[in-house]
């Protein structure tokens, strides 16, 4: 186990290292920088000159990369030129509203949805079965700011239960921002609950009908016994590995759901972060983003190992 | 400038969703039940966009955090609702003959919020700070012209100008030509501390910022305790907000979106014609634009009224002939610009293009309608064989690549007063002169408009320079946009002026 760790450690600085210098030369490569972004319109030649040596964007590209990934191995995340200020202090209560809105939108979503997922795939062609699979596939194609607007007005105008959009500061303590966060996790927590519980469903449907499962039913083995020993072992996995890349995304990816209710999480940061060609900022994102993705895909290979006796027996598909 | 505009981060079909849950919301006449406690008496709560993310509080910067500036400084001299000047922290101002020497007295027992005085020292201060050529501030662009402030007395200050100039006092009038404390220059930004009528308590541009009334304020105490000010970067988010009473004033709204607030007795909504506008810029230097026919043909082309009601909406805006003068100026000049198909082709081929011809102009998304002027344009001047080529262009690095570099290309500015607007735009010198157009004849006429000290001949000498422009300049300018401002209608004292002559104040929250 600690050598499968270290793999994956090692293999995880290596993808940053690549990730962060494509990203550098990437924005590098984009029009303008920092400067032309803080000065706008009435940028002159020389105070885009005094800006950019003012904030060292005068080096070359690759030396500014090094003195970048120099401060993060000394805990220095860099300087936000937009923003006046480091991008530490910047991150610091945007991770901890992401971490709210994504763990409630988790709570709300996930154990409803397999639950929901494995009650339907057990009983795919029933009716109430297909219905709800419908719905599912219609609230996961329907855009977010659709699904966001809808529960704007029914909560926020014709029942005044939630605030709109959240008109607290991002540092504000995490009970002013409380009421803030549920429209938004509902939002999300609707997206999120279609999908994983469609394919929990596929997942269960599948399995039922697998010769084992069947097997263990004729061997008189009580129904409820099969599915808990039988068919969740084997439904579950290709589900762990939705809700982990899922999580990932909550956290990181919720750039729409953030602009219409005004949430100040991590998505509206990175997506303004590019825009500015604050470069600092989109690295230290960049950095992030990979960190919850590796994080999440190695929990989910640990609970696939937990839970499923061929990959930790090294047999079968891993 | 982009930041007095709340920008829209999902194009049209987010605004449509959000107008047809408007439709839904008058159907059922259930519109404005909602906000639990909305209306906080006291508290006046308008939102606001960050659009620079680098706000600053400090009135003489380029990232000057608006409007809020405003609610805690004071200017010398502002504007009245036909924007006449009116004493604000100077109670007279007096030119010599040649008006390149003007007297202002200033206001007696002022105090800023920290308890000191204000008094001609901080008046002298405040000036030079907005003229260093090191500082380079955006307002030097407007009072270049003070070579000299100097303190007569605690109480009278002595500008010396660089030429007569008779609107000095609308000059000083400017939204950013706010008084500081002296020496301030390092705690301004974030510490601010004004003579205006609110202080600031919470200053957090990115995200919720809290003034308190200035009890003291010498106009009279503010009738609200409090302002809040939520950054709410998506229009749309900020529209829901004042649907559901979390907030009580948006001071611009899209005029499009109008829709949701106008027909309910729960909201009031101002239309306030104003003088921003946008315009497409030729550079003078850049063939074929070198060809004063070529550029009346592109400008005459154009049916301005259609023009207006297509980018902006119907009531949107006020077609203008090319001048950046706007109708609330007492200055503005009314031409008579209809379109002319005929009269373009005719130009068009006097100066060799008996074909018509073809041109690319350059825009961007990076401030509202300017992709939408490019579109209806190219539309409307097709008939007189002017074949436009719309190439967008990214909006991060339009003002520094783009704007004032392609030969053809979009432009957008904030309302100025004639003065201001000439001379910064249109001047030979001028640092922001985008055509690169430098007019001798034009200089002339400019300085000796402004060193006219008769009203009624300054006046006619100003709407001679438009319609000299009208024949000559290299900016097509089709529009001023009339401003839409929604609001609860608890929010009461507001009155329908642009956003540099709101009394902060008098607004109350009843």
């Amino acid at each position: 186990m600690t050598g499968y760790v270290l793999r994956r450690a090692a293999l995880s600085v290596g993808v940053f290292v690549v990730m962060a210098v494509l990203t550098y030369l990437g924005v590098a490569a984009l029009p303008g920088d920092a400067c032309t972004a803080l000065l706008g319109k009435f940028a002159t030649a020389e105070r885009l000159a005094q800006c950019r040596a003012e904030h060292g964007l005068d080096a070359p590209v690759l030396q500014r990369l090094g003195d970048w990934m120099a401060g993060l191995l000394r805990g220095d995340l860099g300087y936000s030129v937009k923003r006046s200020a480091p991008v530490g202090e910047l991150m610091v209560p945007r991770i901890r509203n992401a971490l709210l809105l994504a763990g409630v939108a988790s709570l709300l979503a996930f154990p409803a949805a397999i639950a929901v997922g494995l009650a339907t795939g057990r009983r795919e062609q029933s009716k109430v079965s297909r219905t709800v699979d419908r719905a599912a596939l219609v609230a996961m194609t329907l855009p977010e700011f659709v699904t966001a607007s809808v529960l704007w007005l029914v909560l926020s105008v014709w029942l005044p239960l939630l605030p709109a959009v959240t008109v607290v500061s991002s540092d504000d303590s995490i009970v002013d921002l409380l009421p803030n966060v549920w429209l938004p996790a509902i939002t999300l927590a609707v997206l999120v609950f279609a999908h994983v519980m469609r394919s929990m469903r596929a997942s269960v449907s599948a399995t039922s009908q697998r010769p084992f499962a069947d097997a263990a039913r004729l061997r008189g083995v009580a129904e409820a016994t099969v599915v808990r020993r039988h068919i969740l072992p084997a439904a579950l996995p290709p589900t762990v590995n939705v809700v982990a890349v899922t999580a990932a995304w909550l956290l990181t990816g919720t750039f729409v759901v953030e602009v219409v209710f005004n949430y100040p999480g991590l998505g509206r940061l990175a997506v303004d972060a590019i825009a500015d060609r604050d470069t600092d900022l989109i690295l230290a994102l960049t950095l992030l983003g990979l960190a919850v993705f590796i994080v999440a895909s190695f929990l989910a290979d640990t609970v696939i190992r937990l839970l499923d006796p061929r990959v930790r027996a090294g047999v079968g598909r891993a | 400038m982009s930041s007095k505009r709340f920008r829209s981060t999902n194009g049209s079909a987010r605004r449509g969703v959000v107008l047809l849950a408007a439709a839904v919301l008058a159907s059922t006449a259930l519109a404005g039940c909602g906000g639990g406690d909305s209306g906080t008496k006291g508290v006046l709560r308008v939102a606001y966009y960050a659009a620079s993310g680098a706000e600053t509080m400090d009135p003489y910067d380029g990232n000057r955090f608006w409007p809020t500036i405003n609610m805690v400084f004071d200017r010398l001299i502002g504007v009245d609702k036909d924007f006449t000047p009116i004493p604000e922290l100077a109670t007279t101002w007096e030119p010599n003959a040649d008006l390149t020497e003007w007297t202002i007295t200033l206001r007696d027992k002022v105090a800023f919020h920290d308890g000191s005085t204000f008094d001609s020292a901080d008046a002298v201060y405040s000036i030079n700070r907005m003229i260093d050529p090191e500082f380079d501030s955006p307002v030097r662009a407007v009072l270049g012209i003070i070579t000299k402030a100097e303190a007569v007395d605690p109480l009278t200050m002595k500008l010396t100008l660089a030429s007569g100039e008779a609107d000095l006092p609308v000059l000083l009038a400017d939204y950013r030509a706010l008084m500081t404390p002296e020496g301030s220059q390092d705690s301004v930004g974030t510490k601010p501390v004004g003579t205006g009528p609110f202080k600031m308590e919470k200053l957090d541009a990115q995200g919720t910022t809290v003034l308190v009334a200035n009890e003291q304020y010498f106009f009279g105490a503010p009738k609200v305790a409090r302002i809040e000010m939520p950054n709410i970067a998506d229009a749309a988010a900020a529209t829901q907000a004042l649907s559901a009473g979390q907030v009580d004033l948006m001071l611009t709204i899209d005029a499009k979106s109008a829709a949701l607030f106008s027909d309910t007795s729960k909201f009031t909504v101002q239309r306030i014609p104003s003088g921003d506008w946008n315009a497409i810029d030729f550079r003078v230097d850049q063939k074929p634009y070198d060809d004063a026919r070529v550029r009346k043909a592109l400008r005459i082309a154009a049916d301005r009224q259609a023009l207006t009601d297509l980018v902006l909406g119907a009531g949107g805006g006020v077609p203008t002939c090319d001048t950046p003068v706007w109708s609330g100026d007492p200055y503005r000049w009314e031409g008579d610009c209809a379109q002319d198909i005929e009269g373009a082709k005719q130009l068009l081929a006097e100066a060799g293009f008996p074909d018509g011809i073809d041109i690319e102009v350059f825009t961007s998304d990076v401030e509202e309608h300017m992709v939408e002027l490019v579109e209806a344009y190219q539309e409307q001047v097709k008939a007189a064989g002017i074949r436009v080529t719309l190439t967008m262009t990214d909006a991060s690095a339009y003002w520094d690549n783009v704007w004032m570099m392609e030969p053809a290309f979009v432009d957008s500015w904030g309302q100025r007063p004639a003065v201001q607007v000439l001379n910064e735009v249109y001047r030979s010198t001028a640092t922001w002169n985008p055509t690169g157009q430098a007019d001798p004849e034009l200089d002339a006429m400019l300085d000796d408009a402004r060193s006219t000290l008769d009203a009624g001949q300054r006046t006619e000498k100003y709407q001679s320079i438009q319609q000299y422009l009208f024949e000559n300049t290299a900016i097509f300018v089709p529009y001023h946009k009339t401003l839409v401002r929604a609001m609860s209608a608890n929010v009461k004292g507001l009155e329908p002026v642009v956003v540099d002559a709101v009394r902060w104040e008098k607004i109350e929250v009843g």
